[in-house]
């Protein structure tokens, strides 16, 4: 499934999506060493990263400058002389970029007006898929630059999918062309020097708006408006269509990840079939932290009267131990049956990958380098 | 982490002493399996309790009925009560009961301009989520017939968790007159009163989910005013084996292996895999102790990925004892 990285006309984005919590970011990282490890030069682009996860690279901390992952520290590439293109990991900061884009766009003598307006500050901060749009947006930039053959991008934990999906257009639809004229056209009179400013005291819906949430919010809020349509609006229309061409273009390749709970699996079938529905394209499932503990030919739950004859053991340890082992095996049959539903759902065709739940933390490079063994695996259905 | 010398349980009756509970914490932590056995738990305690999803949550609704629930507390068990809160229809109720007449009303409703305002502007969707509960928690409109005794809401996910109760602060800088500027002052007397209104969080025993309940911690206190009143570690792997039997199950993996079938190495193995799964949690086990100020509740792991309402309330009856 994700053998098409390692191909000269390969990818050169792959997004990773999925609800929070299932290691998209660390499954991000192996993604982007197996880049690197296959010949091209790699970004990792993530948000949020874990602790952990920059030790594991063997970076101080992650950082909004690109960082070179020393990895050459890896064990197995001074084993088998491998050779590698190199790997840089970046974090994201979706606040800023929202507000370098203002930068960009307005002129400078309306930007303090746009960054104190309370609308904007909400908007940029808190408005479902702002986030997600400013990760798509830094995306693009990055790709413009064509510093790097792959981009792995490691999306904000969306509890939503759509959001980050529709982030573009959802963006444009809330502050679309001539949004401001649209939506306060009936209620305009114009100022003293040709000014648009809202005529409240005539119209009854503005009155009856703003005696329920008061005057100084319409105002905040039309301000808002007119200063985004006047000076932002075309500048950013531009970019956000450019950034969904690239997206669903066919250099990138989306990856649904998940682990089999219910939640985590949910999300991915949506994000799944919102991307079937918007003809972007979908490379497949990444399935995480699977317990494969008696599944396949190993067979079910332990017999207590079939184990352990031979060696006397303390009966309650015995039960103990066959209690403890047919809860991992319990907890298997429910992983696998969970992953069968996402098979059904989607049909057959090589989509699903399966990563075995690994007791331990990944705390270096060569845990990462374990994770990416898997990329090639025959785990696949 | 219960006090010393305190019977089992009454920490329950300490956090069940109030009237609303939130329970937060970030998506696929299992919040809403918490609600639902903190639920049972007062249910134990012949409580009456109102259990509540807000906006397009609908994870306890696909508990019992399969669906969403519905936008008027229904029964789903005895003395446990749902209702999903609807904030966009509560506006609406809002425009309609303080616009006259009621066309002028309707238009603005209906208006392009209104589902902006109501999209876009900071805290309205809160406020008015809140303000429902509050009327529940004043016991207006209740078609239960008597009043509940608690009620207990699923936030929705930390971030957005945390901007539910965060938003109405925000909003009262934007608003300072009008019906929703009393309506955020009322609310906000009702939230940071400690003795009614309580926050429960929900973690995880794994990096990120525990960092994020550190800083949990600050904001509810510092920035909230609402500290957290009891926290619940969940999917905790159970410490099965004593010290001494740890001894000895790596004594028998390490020396004997040859001697045992392919069946008895795996249950060794399973046991090795439970055991340092174990002592990876409890480092994050720790770290909450550390820095929780009240109850630190485990829930053991059920090793299943479907729980079920009745597995929920087993859950429940096993690991919160009531007195």
């Amino acid at each position: 499934m994700l053998n098409c990285i390692k191909t000269p006309d390969g990818p050169k984005i792959i997004v990773c999506c999925g609800s929070g919590g299932v290691g998209k970011t660390t499954i991000s990282a192996a993604i982007g060493l197996y880049g690197a490890l296959s010949g091209k030069k790699t970004i990792v682009l993530t948000i949020d990263p874990a602790r952990r996860l920059a030790d594991s690279l063997g970076l101080k901390k992650f950082d909004v400058d690109v960082q070179r992952v020393p990895i050459e520290n890896l064990s197995v590439l001074n084993a088998s002389r491998l050779s590698d293109a190199g790997l840089f990991a970046m974090m994201l900061d979706a606040k800023g970029t929202f507000d370098q884009l203002v930068a960009r766009y307005a002129p400078p003598e309306f930007q303090k007006n746009i960054f104190k307006n309370r609308y904007y500050q909400h908007l940029s901060n808190n408005m479902a898929g702002s986030h997600e749009y400013m990760a798509m947006e830094k995306l693009y930039e990055i790709f413009s630059q064509n510093q790097y053959d792959l981009i792995v991008l490691d999306t904000p934990p969306s509890r939503r999918a759509l959001d980050f999906l529709d982030a573009p257009q959802r963006m444009l639809n809330i502050l679309g062309h001539n949004f401001f004229m649209k939506l306060f056209k009936p209620y305009l009179k114009t100022g003293k020097w040709g000014f648009r400013l809202l005529n409240i005291i005539a119209s009854p819906v503005l009155r009856g708006i703003s005696k329920v949430l008061g005057s100084e919010v319409l105002n905040d809020f039309a301000g808002f408006m007119q200063l985004w349509d006047d000076i932002m609006f075309e500048g950013f229309s531009r970019r956000a269509t450019a950034v969904k061409e690239l997206l669903s273009g066919n250099k990138t390749l989306f990856l649904a990840v998940a682990t089999p709970q219910r939640l985590p699996m949910e999300e991915a079938l949506f994000l799944y079939d919102k991307l079937l529905e918007n003809n972007m394209p979908f490379g497949g499932f990444i399935v995480n932290r699977v317990n494969v503990e008696g599944t396949g030919e190993e067979g079910p739950e332990a017999d207590s009267n079939k184990v352990f004859t031979k060696y006397l053991l303390d009966p309650s340890l015995k039960n103990k131990l066959i209690s403890s082992h047919n809860s991992l095996v319990r907890m298997a049959v429910s992983d696998a049956r969970s992953v069968r539903r996402l098979i059904e759902k989607i049909g057959p065709g090589g989509r699903v990958l399966q990563i075995p739940h690994a007791t331990g933390e990944v705390v270096n490079l060569d845990d990462l380098y374990q994770l990416t063994r898997y990329f090639e695996s025959a785990r696949q259905v | 982490m219960t006090l010393a010398g305190e019977p089992a349980g009454a920490w329950l009756k300490r956090l069940f002493s109030r009237r609303l509970i939130f329970v937060m914490g970030k998506g696929g932590v299992g919040k809403t399996t918490i609600s639902v056995a903190l639920a049972y738990a007062a249910q134990r305690m012949n409580k009456k309790i109102l259990l509540v999803e807000i906006g397009d949550a609908d994870s306890i609704g696909k508990l019992y009925l399969e669906r969403p629930l519905p936008d008027f507390p229904r029964q789903l068990m005895q003395n446990i009560w749902g209702v999903r809160v609807e904030p966009r229809a509560e506006l609406e109720a809002y425009v309609r009961a303080h616009v006259t007449p009621g066309f002028i009303a309707g238009k603005i409703i209906r208006s392009r301009l209104f589902d902006y305002l109501f999209e876009a502007t900071p805290g309205l969707k809160e406020v008015m989520s809140l303000g429902r509960l509050w009327r529940w928690e004043k016991d207006e409109n209740n078609p239960s017939g008597s009043s509940f005794d608690l009620i207990i809401v699923d936030a929705p996910a930390t971030g957005h968790g945390i901007s539910l109760l965060r938003l109405p602060d925000l909003l009262i800088k934007m608003i300072r007159v009008g019906p929703v500027a009393n309506q955020i002052r009322v609310l906000q007397r009702l939230l940071k009163n400690h003795q009614k209104t309580g926050l429960v969080l929900v973690a995880l025993p794994e990096e990120l989910p525990v960092n994020e309940a550190m800083e949990f911690y600050s904001e509810a206190e510092e920035t909230l005013d609402m500290p957290v009143a009891a926290t619940f570690i969940n999917c905790v792997y159970p410490a099965a084996f004593s010290p001494n039997e740890i001894q000895q199950i790596e004594f028998l993996e390490s020396s004997h292996l040859k001697q045992f079938s392919s069946v008895e190495k795996r249950i060794l193995a399973s046991a090795g895999k439970i055991i340092l799964h174990r002592r990876n949690q409890q480092k994050h086990i720790d770290e909450i102790c550390a820095k929780a100020k009240n109850h630190v509740q485990e829930v053991p792991f059920c090793f299943t990925n479907d729980l079920s309402v009745d597995e929920i309330q087993k859950l429940s009856s096993f690991n919160f004892p009531v007195c």
